[in-house]
């Protein structure tokens, strides 16, 4: 069961859900696929271009860009690159404009707890990006330009006023004796819009983006294949950006570089219909390093280093009997950090992980197909995890099928929340200490007469430990005729034990002292629903909705008690209702997209898309600490973008486009929103029978 | 009702705006104190409005406090800090009590986590706090602490709704206040305001109480 853009078919094979390759008339969860050719039409360059046109993904705007599934926050969701996790995440968020889309044949995502087959992260759902595998020689180039002026309207190209982007991708195909070979390279160079929160300026910032990625196929013999991807990319920012601190305001100027490189080696061996093994190796390293210098302290600067190193070797065996599927895996990773925002940037922080996990699944008659899965973390610094999921697929009729899982996810504590050691000077010097260090540094103030006032919570620090969600999923998948699919599902995921940031201490001279504790208990739940229909051959629709509900239980346990307030019309103080609760900030109640399109092999397509997204809570205006409908919202939106293209010849194709065409702008709450921008794109293909020529 | 209208006194402040070339519109005349039953309400009381910003960027003010007796609702002329004449103090986010080192009265204060009309009496054995001017105060300073809490990504102070101060007057009596807002007008400004909006128009209180005449704790 899926939702895209198009029509899929059942025989479509999918790996994420089951981690082998399964029909998804066979899954027995939802799965939402793109294409690489939908990625093209829409015109997308990055991760964040296309995600944010699938409905129950919201993005979000700080460190980056994130994504919110389900309503959880973005360091709950697992990013993949053929199955292997990306890391560099800051603050939490894997910023999704670092991750360039050339190169990837498809993206499949699920929706809810995952880390049964998946481990720490995968709470709210995982995003894998499955890369192209070598093919015939061949050779894809191609350009593209696209100018933008959000004051004005209408950027004019070649102008400094406007803010111009370019990007060439070179794609190379080859055989090497009996071995396949791909080079995607990708080029972006562009005025990204500065930001500058709480106001209206903006300058352009250069930044530039290297993507390249190698992927390398071997058969060795008839039942054993090798298969090598690497990835390289590299950030390269011009910054000008000012921040403010209890009023203090701060215009920086400097550079960022980020290089991210990872490799991953698979050896594939079958030793029967029955019985696959996979093993695969992984290493990947992120080092993010930024220097800032202070208009106002000329004499002074920031520097940030943060450098991430994590190996994976992993061992994954499938064996099939009648109608029995068993897969099981067992794997060692190592995760390092050494950061200037921990104690000293000389001082690798180090975890290990050793994990095994088997899945059964079950063929009950024709109908009916049930997994059941767990999968057990043991982690060197904090307390080991168990997570189980099962789930279910009944096929009632041909044209209906229902699904439903149960499942649990969690997400280890990362280094910052065990490590870091960063106090803001500039803003009357608070400091946040990770939990390995808290209470020790905190003593150590204590005994020199620093402190002034212990918190309760200081008494509650703990060693921290992972955060767990449990999620229950229900849908329904539903095609009237062959033209039209329909499908609806309900989810809710309960989390325990989040990690929250709190206040423990405050100095003798009034500053406060954080940490972490796992202190919060939340929950979101929800539908969503979406509609294709193929109303001609070359027409087509397709919609989808999200209605998202959270809140935080601690929050409406004290609503229930009558211990929390809003102010009434005068401005008076009176106890909140549960009807004044909004829940959980940055967060959405509806929304959706729609999308049409026309598609003629021969004349070529145009393609339309309209998303919406309702208010979100951005800050809490009256004083409570708790979001309510008193509190301020970021408007709702409606975004279009449009695109066509058109085949010149057999090899050449011309596509233009224009993203953001309302020209909708919200420079303080969609900073990474730009105006409408205009492109055009040219490709050139090459295959094997052209080149020979 | 009793409505006052007060101007003149706060014109000295006013200068001091000009030579730091906020804009005029300070307006001190939106000053009011209004009285219904038992609840007398004060308007945009200027407490030390903002006269520039230091090297930081940081707002700063005259250190002029504005002096308020909660008996007769007046506004009391700084020449009379030295007295029992006021109860309560204002600059910015400070707020004095008459006791100890902030005057010669037999002030004091604690805060009262419930709404204003929840707190029927103060109890015999609360205890009341002093100050420690200019370094603590009865009433805490912070954001989070006592009556307000401070955004510093949007720059925007906000009273917390259901803190009620509780407050023993220069002569020994008491009284409850409720904060309501730190801006001109009774409104805070936007989120998306323009920081000179959110300077300028910062530090007119807007606060309502009950003072209790005969000396008991009963409201």
């Amino acid at each position: 069961m899926a939702q895209s853009d198009t029509l899929l078919s059942l025989e479509e094979v999918v790996v994420t859900a089951t981690r082998q390759e399964r029909r998804l008339g066979n899954i027995t969860i939802p799965v939402s696929l793109i294409q690489q050719k939908q990625i093209q039409q829409a015109g997308a360059l990055r991760l964040r271009d296309i995600l944010q046109e699938q409905a129950g993904i919201q993005l979000t705007s700080s460190f980056g860009t994130g994504i919110q599934m389900q309503g959880l926050n973005p360091e709950h969701t697992l990013i993949l690159i053929d199955g292997q996790p990306l890391i560099g995440r800051s603050s939490g968020v894997l910023d999704i404009s670092r991750i360039a889309v050339a190169g990837i044949k498809r993206i499949e995502i699920i929706k809810g707890p995952f880390s049964s087959l998946y481990g720490s992260e995968a709470m709210a759902g995982v995003i894998n990006l499955i890369t192209e595998n070598p093919t015939t020689p061949s050779i894809i180039s191609s350009i593209r330009y696209g100018v933008a002026d959000p004051d004005q309207g209408w950027g004019v190209p070649f102008t400094n006023n406007s803010f111009q982007q370019t990007e060439a991708n070179a794609e190379f195909s080859y055989l090497l004796g009996k071995l396949k070979v791909k080079h995607v390279n990708n080029l972006l160079f562009a005025d990204g819009v500065s930001f500058r929160p709480y106001s209206k300026d903006r300058i352009p910032r250069p930044l530039h983006r290297i993507s390249h990625q190698t992927s390398v196929q071997q058969y060795l013999g008839n039942k054993t294949e090798l298969r090598i991807l690497a990835r390289f990319n590299q950030d390269r920012f011009q910054q000008e950006f000012s921040v403010r601190n209890n009023g203090i305001l701060i215009d920086s100027y400097g550079r960022e570089l980020n290089n991210e490189l990872n490799v991953q080696p698979t050896l594939f061996f079958r030793l029967s219909d029955k019985i696959r093994f996979y093993t695969r190796g992984y290493i990947t390293s992120y080092v993010g390093d930024q220097k800032l210098h202070f208009v106002q302290k000329p004499d002074s600067s920031y520097l940030d280093r943060f450098e991430q190193r994590f190996y994976r070797i992993e061992e994954q065996v499938d064996i099939k009997r009648n109608n029995h599927t068993i897969t099981t895996g067992i794997g060692i990773q190592l995760e390092q950090a050494n950061s200037t925002r921990y104690d000293a940037l000389a001082n690798r922080k180090q975890n290990t992980v050793s994990y095994f996990f088997a899945q059964w699944e079950t063929k009950v008659g024709e109908k009916w197909i049930t997994i059941l899965g767990a999968r057990y973390d043991h982690h060197s610094l904090f307390a080991d995890a168990i997570t189980p999921k099962w789930s279910l697929r009944f096929q009632a009729k041909p044209t209906l099928s229902f699904t439903a899982s149960v499942g649990q996810g969690f997400k280890a504590p990362d280094f910052r929340q065990l490590y870091l050691n960063f106090t803001n000077t500039a803003a009357g010097g608070y400091s946040v200490f990770g939990t390995q260090d808290a209470i020790r540094l905190i003593n150590e103030l204590n005994r020199v007469g620093q402190i002034a006032e212990l918190k309760p919570d200081f008494a509650k620090l703990t060693s921290l430990q992972p955060e767990h969600a449990t999620g229950i999923n229900v849908a329904m998948q539903y095609s009237p005729a062959p033209s039209i699919s329909t499908q609806l599902s309900l989810f809710r995921n309960d989390v325990q034990s989040l990690i929250d940031v709190r206040q423990v201490a405050t100095r003798v001279n009034g500053s406060q002292l954080f940490s972490y504790l796992n202190v919060k208990r939340a929950f979101t739940q929800g539908l969503e629903t979406s509609f294709q229909w193929q109303l001609h051959k070359n027409w087509s629709i397709n919609t989808g909705y999200q209605l998202l509900l959270t809140g935080d239980k601690e929050e409406l346990a004290r609503i229930k008690q009558g211990k929390e307030y809003v102010r009434d019309f005068n401005g008076s103080s009176r106890v909140m209702n549960s009807n004044d609760y909004i829940g959980l900030p940055n967060r959405s109640k509806h929304q959706g997209q729609l999308k049409i399109k026309y598609e003629n092999v021969k004349a070529g397509y145009a393609f339309l898309r309209l998303l919406y997204r309702s208010r979100w809570t951005v800050a809490n205006s009256n004083g409570n600490g708790v979001h309510d409908v008193q509190d301020e919202y970021a408007n709702g939106f409606v975004q279009l973008h449009i695109a066509g293209g058109l085949p010149i010849n057999n090899s050449i194709s011309i596509q233009a486009g224009i993203d953001n065409l309302l020209n909708y702008q919200d420079v303080f709450y969609l900073p990474n929103l730009a105006g409408r921008t205009v492109f055009v794109t040219l490709r050139a293909k090459l295959d094997s029978k052209q080149l020979k020529k | 009702m009793k409505i006052y209208f007060l101007a003149a006194t706060v014109l000295l402040s006013m200068t001091s705006c000009e030579k730091n070339k906020l804009p005029k519109a300070v307006d001190q005349r939106a000053y009011a104190v209004e009285s219904i039953g038992k609840i007398t309400t004060v308007k945009n009381l200027p407490a030390d409005t903002i006269i520039g910003t230091n090297a930081m960027g940081q707002p700063i003010g005259a250190g002029r406090f504005s002096f308020f007796s909660l008996e007769t609702g007046q506004w009391i002329p700084n020449a009379d800090s030295n007295s029992t004449r006021w109860d309560l103090a204002f600059a910015g986010t400070v707020v004095r009590v008459n006791n100890a080192t902030s005057g010669p009265g037999a002030g004091g204060a604690f805060v009262f986590n419930g709404t204003f009309e929840s707190l029927q009496s103060v109890s015999a054995d609360s205890v009341f706090r002093l100050d420690n001017h200019p370094v603590t105060y009865a009433i805490p300073r912070g954001s989070g602490r006592a009556w307000y809490t401070y955004d510093g990504p949007t720059n925007l102070l906000s009273p917390i709704p259901g803190r009620t101060l509780v407050i023993r007057t220069a002569t020994g009596k008491f009284a409850k206040v409720e904060m309501l807002n730190y801006y001109r007008g009774g409104n805070t400004p936007s989120a998306t305001a323009p920081d000179s909006v959110k300077l300028k128009d910062q530090r007119f209180l807007h606060f309502r109480y009950t003072f209790q005449a005969n000396g008991s704790g009963q409201f």
